[in-house]
């Protein structure tokens, strides 16, 4: 399934602080997005917004699904079945397996969906080259636990990737790599990938660049023109 | 319904308390763990703060073991001591304290009390409804086990005739307890006394033959050495009790008057209703006090009673303290994995899964500890018993009962209800701030 983004009057408010205002934005679906800005300007923000965790105003419609009208129970089961995160820090659980990692979404999701589950984790891990033995993840390199968790996000098939620093957290040759990875497996499968980073290798990889200040989105510039 | 619920066996009631007592547990695991896989997490929160798991384990494990090692250990002293009392229907003795009296006479334990004159074993003895009126003679030992003066058809009693080798036939001769270290054909010479106070060398010039042991009856006269009543007279150099021309024969009858006395008399009435007519016949006089051993260690029960219910008391109260420190351990360690919990939300976990998890990994400690607790109970008990049997001779036997399960599965039942409070709270924090922790 392929999903388009349409945002129309977006705003996260902490109290009296705007945090985000994004007053309109289209993705295309299989678009590779990059969002870029300093610190503290709102990139994980405007991730967290686009993926449900934050209740937010104006409109968020993923194809039909209007993220603002759902009730949190319904986000979190929208990004269940529609969305894969990726965590800077991997956010592995280090006692199990990787491919115990990769199934995570199997112990939840309904009974009829974990065997394409477990099939698609293990598909996901070989192919990024992810041994699976029974051994733990605690042994693992960065690069390595970065894969479990691509092979993680992808198990459930979403249609939306969102990746929050995939690679702030890995040496020069790990994030190449992994970059490699990731622009390959996606491009071309439907899917849309957003991914907030500081990493200009990554960040030539992909379609569009967002470019995020004060919580105002100033700039959206298709790479080839960036 | 109570009508029905008291046509139930105790059995039947014991199981269906404890079912209802698991219900919450089933209920919650259910209700939680209906169509999810959590497990795989729980293993992972438990191997990760491994060490402060174990340590709530053994914690409570060892709040419920103690408790639970307490009760049984109570109920096994009362249970023994009154199995050891049960052939002692009726006791008579000379006025002073029943319990002082119970003890000296039923369970061995040095006193010293006034004796009964002959006549007043007489008047004992003759009673129309006495079928057995058995003098008890103590105060001299051997080894540190008391020798006790008697006559054989108490013997045959006390043992339903169980006995290896023959009753004594004649002074000079003994039964000995199941505990005692001497064989048939050995002889020996009581110590004048008993304990550090005994004097070893008073009786030399005397030597009993063991000629019989009596089975095990899991009672301090298990420990015991059963003589003649004449061979204690014969000792301490007093009558025994027959004219001179009876020679060698012991046993009832005695004459009053070659009588020298005894500390008590251990009555076997014809009947029940016999034995409460004696107790009274008895007792009016005022020469003399009878009384049921039964009574004695029922009144004893009684305050013992007190004591149990404030050990249970006290043993609640040290498990609920415990199952606040783990439930307070629950709230510090479901901080450190909060961020975790927040990415499970991230990634599309239903709020119940969470639960789940939490849930099953704080139920996990209070079952595993509740289970181990159980198993510790039972051994402190049974170490208990022995150190217990050892110094009484009251065969004291461990035993966990329902009523002990169905505590530990109270305290389950309360504190896996009292698990949910971590895990909401763990909820109520907002998934963002979890991920940014």
């Amino acid at each position: 399934m392929s999903l388009p983004l349409h945002i129309t009057d977006l705003s996260v408010v902490a109290g009296a602080r705007t945090l985000l205002r994004v007053p309109s934005l289209s993705l295309p679906a299989g678009s590779l997005i990059g969002v870029r800005g300093p610190s503290g300007a709102g990139k994980s923000t405007l991730l967290y917004a686009l993926s449900g965790l934050l209740a937010v105003k104006g409109t968020v419609r993923w194809g039909e699904t209007d993220l603002a009208q759902l009730s949190a129970e319904r986000r979190t089961a929208f990004r269940a079945t529609h969305m894969g995160l990726i965590f800077q820090d991997y956010q592995l659980f280090e006692e199990l397996s990787p491919r115990a990692n990769a199934c995570l979404a199997a112990l939840f999701l309904k009974p009829g969906d974990r065997a394409q589950i477990e099939a698609r984790a293990a598909d996901w891990l070989d192919r990024l080259g992810v041994a699976q033995g029974s051994r733990s993840v605690a042994s693992f390199s960065g690069g390595e636990r970065q894969r479990v968790a691509v092979s993680r996000a992808l198990a459930t098939d979403p249609a939306i990737l969102l990746a929050d620093e995939p690679t702030a957290s890995l040496d020069r040759p790990a994030a190449d790599r992994l970059i490699e990875d990731l622009v390959a497996l996606v491009r071309g499968s439907g899917k849309t990938l957003i991914a907030v980073s500081h990493d200009l290798h990554l960040l030539d990889r992909l379609d569009r660049v967002l470019t995020i200040q004060d919580g105002q989105l100033t700039d959206d510039t298709p790479v080839s023109a960036a | 319904m109570t009508d029905l619920w008291e046509t139930l066996s105790a059995l039947a009631q014991d199981m269906l308390i404890a079912a209802a007592l698991l219900l919450p547990l089933l209920g919650l695991g259910f209700v939680l763990l209906r169509g999810f896989r959590p497990l795989p997490l729980v293993w992972a929160l438990l191997w990760r703060f491994r060490w402060a798991n174990l340590m709530f384990v053994v914690l409570i494990a060892v709040s419920t073991g103690m408790g639970i090692g307490l009760i049984t250990q109570e109920r096994g002293l009362r249970v023994g001591s009154a199995q050891a009392a049960e052939k002692f229907d009726l006791v008579v003795a000379a006025p002073g304290s029943e319990l002082t009296l119970m003890l000296a006479s039923v369970f061995l334990q040095p006193s010293a009390v006034p004796l009964l004159d002959g006549a007043a074993y007489d008047r004992i003895a003759s009673h129309p409804r006495v079928e057995i009126a058995a003098p008890i003679a103590f105060g001299d030992s051997f080894d540190g086990a008391p020798v006790v003066g008697t006559i054989a058809e108490f013997v045959t009693y006390l043992t339903d005739d169980q006995i290896e080798g023959r009753l004594f036939a004649r002074t000079g001769e003994a039964v000995v307890g199941a505990a005692i270290d001497l064989q048939l054909g050995d002889h020996f010479a009581p110590a004048h006394g008993e304990g550090e106070e005994a004097e070893h060398d008073a009786h030399d010039e005397f030597e009993i033959e063991v000629v019989g042991r009596m089975a095990r009856s899991g009672s301090p006269w298990d420990h015991a050495i059963l003589i003649p009543v004449e061979t204690v007279w014969e000792v301490h150099g007093l009558a025994n009790g027959h004219p001179f021309e009876d020679g060698d024969k012991i046993g009832p009858p005695f004459d009053p008057a070659l009588f020298p006395g005894t500390p008590a008399v251990i009555v076997r009435a014809t009947d029940m209703s016999g034995a409460y007519a004696l107790r009274s016949a008895l007792t009016e006089a005022g020469e003399t006090m009878a009384f049921f051993p039964g009574t004695v260690l029922a009144s004893l029960y009684r305050v013992m009673g007190d004591v149990r219910q404030a050990m249970q008391i006290m043993s609640i109260v040290t498990q609920a303290l415990v199952a606040v420190s783990v439930l307070l351990g629950l709230f510090i360690l479901s901080r450190l994995f909060q961020r975790q919990l927040a990415m499970l939300r991230a990634l599309g976990a239903p709020r119940r899964f969470v639960m789940a998890v939490v849930w099953g990994y704080g139920a996990t400690l209070m079952a595993a500890g509740t289970a181990l607790g159980l198993l510790f109970g039972f051994g402190a008990a049974a170490v208990l018993s022995r150190i217990v049997t050892l110094r009484t001779d009251i065969l004291v036997s461990a035993s966990i009962t329902w009523a002990e399960i169905n505590l530990a599965l109270g305290f389950l039942a309360v504190t896996s209800i009292l698990s949910l409070i971590p895990v909401l709270v763990v909820l109520t924090r907002p998934v963002v701030q979890g991920l940014r922790q």
